[in-house]
């Protein structure tokens, strides 16, 4: 588990080094429906990808649509860390993407919808400034897509 | 609105996401356990729950551990693994000879998964990376033209073994999968050898932090 104190001094080193103050005035949006009303995307920064779309580079900022029909059992994975464990993927897409579950949540109706498209950035080597433009411009496609909340995993 | 899981409390803390549910899981396992479907919506609910907070930011803690990633007590690897020596065998030659041993338990694991496989990120075959790769220790040369290659070869070769190895009896956890991994294979012990190249490299030493683990090194 990820506790810092249970991890060798290396391990928390690293990871204490990624620490960063907020990147600016919060932005906060009150909820103003309910839970089972929304359209909401997933992000992803595992780096995940379609096998024939391009695969990220070592350090890159640049983001990869995953069109929500399409089977994520046909995604891979382009990440450049080889510091976390990629053995539960393998088995799993929904253990680092889980679009399985999110379906089920939308079939019982317990969300309102998914969104048509949703996405990946391989977060890796780059601090969050990097990522201002693309994330921009994700932004802008959830708008388009009427999404009204987006859940984040990490990897 | 967003909300989401943190995997590191302390950077969750510290950029202040507007709401954010952390979770104690290893790095790589952010809805805790594969294939355990009423878990995973235990992670989601307690997250789209932090929509409705009145304010934030909202940092809260799933109270959950995930439940073990394998068994304890799992088998010594059946398959015998045999790294080329000083003088005898070629490292393509090992390296050859070593994927021979896995390629059925690798097409089993797939069958099991319905044909899922993560392998092919690097656009070649196993045998096509596996055969270079082996040329390449065999040379003692570095791919200084093809570095985008070789790290997705290698993440391709290492993904080919994990998901061979988690096809034979008994389940490895993930400790146990990591040292067979690199103290038993000579794909991982070639991979060392390509990480002490490349440290030695006066413009390319980065390279050798991406293709071995801190855990492996330290």
């Amino acid at each position: 588990m990820v506790r810092l104190i249970d991890l060798p001094k290396y391990e928390r080193e690293h990871l204490m080094s990624k620490v960063q103050p907020p990147l600016g005035p919060m932005v906060w949006t009150h909820l103003n429906r309910e839970i089972a009303e929304l359209r909401i995307a997933l992000i992803t920064t595992a780096g995940l990808h379609f096998r024939d779309a391009p695969g990220f580079e070592f350090i890159d900022s640049t983001f990869r649509p995953i069109s929500g029909s399409e089977d994520a059992d046909n995604l891979v994975m382009s990440h450049s860390s080889v510091n976390f464990d990629k053995v539960g993927f393998t088995e799993d897409v929904n253990l680092v993407f889980p679009i399985d579950r999110f379906r089920e949540l939308e079939a019982d109706g317990k969300i309102g919808s998914l969104a048509e498209i949703h996405y990946s950035f391989m977060g890796a080597g780059l601090n969050p400034e990097a990522y201002v433009t693309s994330a921009s411009q994700v932004a802008g496609l959830l708008k388009q897509d009427k999404v009204d909340a987006v859940f984040l995993t990490p990897v | 609105m967003t909300t989401g899981i943190s995997l590191v409390r302390e950077n969750a803390e510290s950029m202040q996401p507007p709401r954010t549910l952390w979770v104690s899981f290893p790095l790589g396992r952010p809805l805790g356990k594969p294939d355990d479907a009423a878990f995973q919506h235990r992670v989601i609910d307690a997250a789209l729950k932090l929509l409705r907070a009145p304010s934030g930011p909202v940092l809260a803690d799933f109270p959950e551990d995930a439940p073990p990633a394998g068994l304890n007590d799992a088998p010594a690897c059946p398959v015998s693994f045999s790294k080329p020596t000083e003088d005898n065998d070629s490292w393509n030659a090992a390296l050859r000879a070593e994927l021979q041993t896995l390629v059925p338990w690798h097409d089993l694991g797939k069958r099991r998964r319905a044909g899922r496989s993560l392998v092919g990120v690097s656009g070649y075959s196993m045998t096509e990376n596996i055969e270079k790769l082996g040329t390449l220790l065999d040379n003692e040369t570095l791919p200084i033209a093809e570095l985008k290659w070789f790290k997705s070869a290698i993440e391709d070769a290492k993904v080919f073994y994990l998901e061979a190895l988690t096809a034979q009896p008994g389940r490895y956890n993930q400790e146990q999968l990591e040292r067979l991994f690199w103290h038993e294979t000579a794909l991982g012990t070639a991979i060392l050898k390509f990480n002490k190249m490349f440290t030695a490299h006066a413009e390319l030493s980065y390279m050798s932090r991406i293709i071995v683990p801190r855990t492996v090194l330290t």
